[in-house]
């Protein structure tokens, strides 16, 4: 499949190297020759100097027979036009990163239906919607719903009060009788790995669980972790992700309140916000939050412009008791720091859009799609097709790919958690766990590709 | 100040008076009750008065500004007081000018306070004039509550323009033609229904007319001595109760229910909380009026809720003798005085709205003391509300209980007692009527000194004028060139 990746940014930088390692043609048009140069040494990637918005690129990128088409340069008008003129040269898939609000919200004047283009992303709104996620599940370090929300992937840290760690997963299959899941992965060290029966849990891992919506509050039990529902949110800076949160967390029910420095931004705030409580006061300035119950806080999100703030107010909030702190990083270099502080959890909206976009790019067969630790795994929901060759074979006596594991199957809508006896079954919804360099296989064994 | 363009106004106010003057003529003619002729002298003084004014102002500069704005409003209001008085004294039953210009603006605000001692010994077509004054004079709150006031920006009313749908108009005044013509037809309209049903329940043509202009009005003017009560109908008191009610709803809810928007009209914060104090008012006075004057719970139910409805909305007819219920009760009843009904309603008093957000201002300010640093918004409907807002209505509930406190040292200072003195100006700055003492519900105002009439006839149109608007004539730089 032929792909063209306008803007070598961050996002664009991303998507172009998952979709070639995962053995697609990428061609990656940036207009910065420095950047260029880096995608070049970096990447197994065709790279073309030029804009995006600009035909003749376009057709030197081979833009006829393309497939699919993303957009993600800093500039939400440079993204419009190039999808604009990959309609025109008949792009099945157009994919645009927008910024503005003024494109993505509803009754609005040039929607991505009008312009008909196929996806438009909002990086805000894709960043908001994962801190709601983690945030909203507590102790949870990633959190992704398949089958309608009836299967969780869910990330937890283990820390050496937890009573599995120690255990290998051996120990845990016969639990296992009593709380269906399956531990599809373990990162250990900015490491993903898939345990078998004899690795060990060990404390400062995430552990990633596979398992059904209803199960998860004996899941939660076994693991030892909180059974306080998420009750009180911090969140941290009012711009366009803090207001997200705070206003979906508001809606909850939930008691919220958002910090800003800026008196203008508070005032804001205060108008567009019901219940929550707007307090203007300086990050740092501990005591006044510590007087507004930042010591009490369930969840606190640090979403301010500026990522350091972030990662020094989570640090701030968890010193004086808060239960979690989850903060707002872009800077790739920081993302990886961030686990390695304290802080639960980092959220980046380079990293979210980017997910987002391949999600959508990967659908077909694939239904869904999670990613792990800064992209380091991914969750794919597929649908059983019912010409495979392995059909009517138990699942160990597959040979399934290396570095994948099925999590869950959705049959006839009820879900199950499989066992090395599970036979799949055509129609069956699977949940499948892979790591970054199986993705090309696993698709090719359900017949995805 | 364009005082040309303030003349010629007033001159074609004075000139649509003098045409409903004729109104009743038809009726003192088929009557025979002799008072054709004040009726016609009226009309023609009114006349001459109009179209002298618009004679000698043709060349006026058609330029309506802010100060022009204060000056007609009040002027007019003024005018109608006066010329509307003509009347009563051309035919002898009232005897002084001062007695009939109060009899007058108590109709034109839709106070419903009287001098009169005995209603039916007047003939009915005067007793139709009156009636008339109210109607009249609550069409014209109506617009001037959602659409002169919110563009003055008095009172902090510009949160209640009237957002009715129609065709826009970059200017101004082509708009309030056309939200007053759709506000009046359901103004008419619930006017004709309350007339059919009171006609329903056995009072004659004339009587359910006056008493439906004199109900959506929220006047209480009534044709007999002793007010709606004097019918004796349970069901008469119900409608006239329901329609008390209607009548003090901001009428672009009522416009907004009727054109198929009910979630919009239900869903509105100031309609719950008038509801609620409704409800809650009865229930209070039915609890302490329990056991000692109504034998069971609808006949208390029938006198408690007709009373406090008649008195939250400010209209001022009655049922039953307030004075003789628990001293309780009757404290109650002046607090409600003071409340009125909402804003955008033919009701008089500082309006639900105007209190409702004095008391979210108050939480605000003494929930900011416990939390220095939270910023929070005073809201009504969702929408945040502006600080201009804010001020004017606080501003408005100053000076209101300023002018209630002055006038009620005047009305002392002639010679009045305390209650009646306090009771009478609360009641007509609110534009109630009745209040307490010697103008309680079985008084008349007959007995207060000329001086004091005329004080209270001040009142009146201060409060149905939202005090600010009277206030800002006394400015010597409104009438300057």
């Amino acid at each position: 499949m032929r792909v063209i990746v306008v803007g070598a940014g961050e996002v664009g930088f991303h998507i172009a190297e998952r979709l070639s390692v995962e053995g697609h043609d990428v061609v990656l048009l940036e207009h910065d020759r420095q950047r260029l140069r880096e995608v070049e040494e970096r990447l197994n990637v065709l790279a073309i100097e030029g804009s995006g918005a600009q035909a003749e690129r376009l057709e030197e990128a081979g833009v006829r027979s393309t497939q699919v088409f993303i957009a993600v340069t800093d500039t939400d008008e440079v993204n419009l036009v190039a999808c604009l003129l990959a309609r025109e040269y008949g792009v099945p898939i157009k994919i645009a990163r927008v910024k503005s609000i003024g494109y993505t919200t509803r009754g609005a004047v040039l929607s991505a239906e009008k312009l008909g283009i196929e996806l438009f992303i909002n990086p805000l709104e894709a960043v908001a919607q994962d801190l709601i996620n983690i945030a909203g599940h507590a102790a949870a370090v990633e959190v992704a719903e398949f089958a309608e929300g009836r299967i969780l992937f869910v990330g937890y840290p283990i820390t050496e009060a937890n009573p599995v760690c120690g255990l290998s997963l051996a120990d845990l299959k016969d639990l296992r009788t009593m709380y269906p899941f399956v531990v599809a992965a373990i990162t250990r060290g900015g490491r993903t790995l898939i345990p078998r029966g004899d690795d060990l849990i060990q404390a400062g891992d995430h552990v990633f669980l596979v398992l059904v919506a209803t199960d998860l509050p004996s899941v939660r039990y076994l693991f030892g972790l909180d059974q306080r529902e998420v009750r009180r949110v911090f969140v941290l800076g009012g711009g366009p992700v803090g207001f997200r949160v705070a206003s979906h967390f508001e809606r909850a029910g939930l008691q919220v309140r958002v910090v800003d420095a800026d008196r203008a931004v508070c005032e804001k705030l205060a108008e567009d916000l019901g219940r929550a409580v707007v307090l203007h006061a300086d990050f740092t300035d501990v005591d006044a939050l510590l007087a507004e119950g930042l010591g009490r806080a369930d969840v606190l999100v640090a979403a301010t412009a500026d990522e350091e703030t972030n990662i020094l107010a989570a640090l701030l909030a968890k010193r004086h008791g808060a239960r979690r702190a989850l903060s707002l990083v872009d800077r790739p270099a920081y993302v990886s720091l961030v686990p390695t502080l304290g802080i639960d959890a980092c959220v980046s909206p380079r990293l979210s859009t980017a997910s987002a976009i391949l999600k959508y790019v990967r659908r077909g067969g694939v239904l869904s799609v999670a990613t792990v630790e800064e992209n380091q795994a991914e969750v794919l929901e597929v649908l059983i097709d019912e010409h495979l060759p392995w059909a009517g074979s138990p699942l160990k006596a597959v040979s399934f790919p290396k570095g994948a594991v099925v999590g869950a199957v959705l049959r006839r809508d009820q879900p199950l958690i499989p066992t090395g006896e599970t036979v799949l079954q055509p129609g069956d919804r699977a949940v499948v766990f892979t790591l970054p360099d199986a993705v090309v296989q696993v698709e090719n064994f359900f017949g995805t590709a | 100040m364009n005082i040309p363009v303030l003349l010629k106004v007033l001159g074609a106010l004075a000139l649509f008076l003098a045409a409903v003057l004729l109104t009743p003529l038809p009726l003192s003619l088929f009557d025979g009750d002799g008072a054709q002729g004040s009726f016609l002298g009226a009309a023609a003084l009114a006349a001459v008065v109009g179209g002298g004014l618009l004679a000698g102002t043709r060349r006026a500069r058609p330029e309506l500004g802010y100060r022009e704005g204060f000056a007609v409003v009040t002027l007019g209001w003024a005018l109608f007081g006066v010329l509307g008085a003509l009347p009563y004294l051309f035919s002898g039953h009232i005897a002084t000018p001062v007695d009939a210009v109060f009899e007058s603006l108590s109709g034109f605000t839709t106070t419903g306070a009287t001098i009169l001692t005995d209603i039916e010994a007047l003939p009915r077509s005067l007793l139709l004039w009156r009636a008339l004054t109210h109607w009249l004079g609550g069409m014209g709150i109506i617009v001037l509550g959602l659409a002169i006031l919110p563009m003055l920006g008095v009172g902090g009313m510009q949160l209640f323009r009237a957002e009715v749908p129609g065709p826009t108009a970059d200017r101004l005044s082509p708009r309030i033609q056309d939200t007053a013509k759709l506000l009046w037809g359901v103004y008419v309209g619930l006017t004709a229904t309350e007339a059919a049903l009171l006609l329903v329940g056995g009072m004659d043509w004339f009587d359910a007319v006056c008493h439906a202009f004199a109900t959506l009005a929220t006047g209480g003017f009534s044709t007999r001595n002793a007010s709606v009560g004097a019918f004796a109908s349970p069901y008469l008191d119900a409608v006239v109760t329901v329609f008390m009610f209607l009548a003090g709803v901001n009428f672009v809810l009522h416009f907004a229910l009727l054109t198929g928007r009910p979630r919009k009209a239900l869903a509105n914060e100031e309609l719950k909380v008038y509801a609620g104090l409704t409800v809650a008012a009865v229930a209070v006075l039915m609890v302490l009026n329990a056991g000692s004057l109504y034998r069971g719970f609808f006949e208390n139910l029938r006198y408690s809720a007709f009373q406090a409805v008649s008195i939250l909305t400010t209209t001022g007819f009655g049922t039953a003798d307030y004075e003789l219920w628990p001293a309780a009760c009757q404290v109650l009843l002046v607090l409600l005085m003071f409340v009125g009904g909402s804003a955008g309603s033919t009701g008089g008093g500082i309006k639900v709205s105007r209190i409702l957000l004095v008391v979210k201002h108050a939480v605000v300010q003494a929930w900011s003391l416990i939390h220095p640093r939270a910023v929070r918004r005073v809201k009504l409907d969702g929408r945040p509300v502006p600080d201009a807002v804010l001020q004017g209505v606080l501003g408005m509930l100053a000076l209101y209980l300023i002018v209630t406190g002055a006038g009620a040292v005047g009305m002392a200072a002639l010679g009045v007692d305390p209650v009646t003195a306090v009771a009478s100006v609360v009641a007509c700055v609110g534009n109630i009527g009745p209040g307490l003492g010697g103008v309680g519900p079985a008084d008349n105002y007959a007995q207060l000194p000329q001086a004091g009439k005329a004080l209270l006839t001040f009142c009146m149109v201060l409060g149905r004028l939202e005090i600010f608007t009277v206030v800002a004539l006394f400015f010597p730089s409104t009438w300057r060139k």
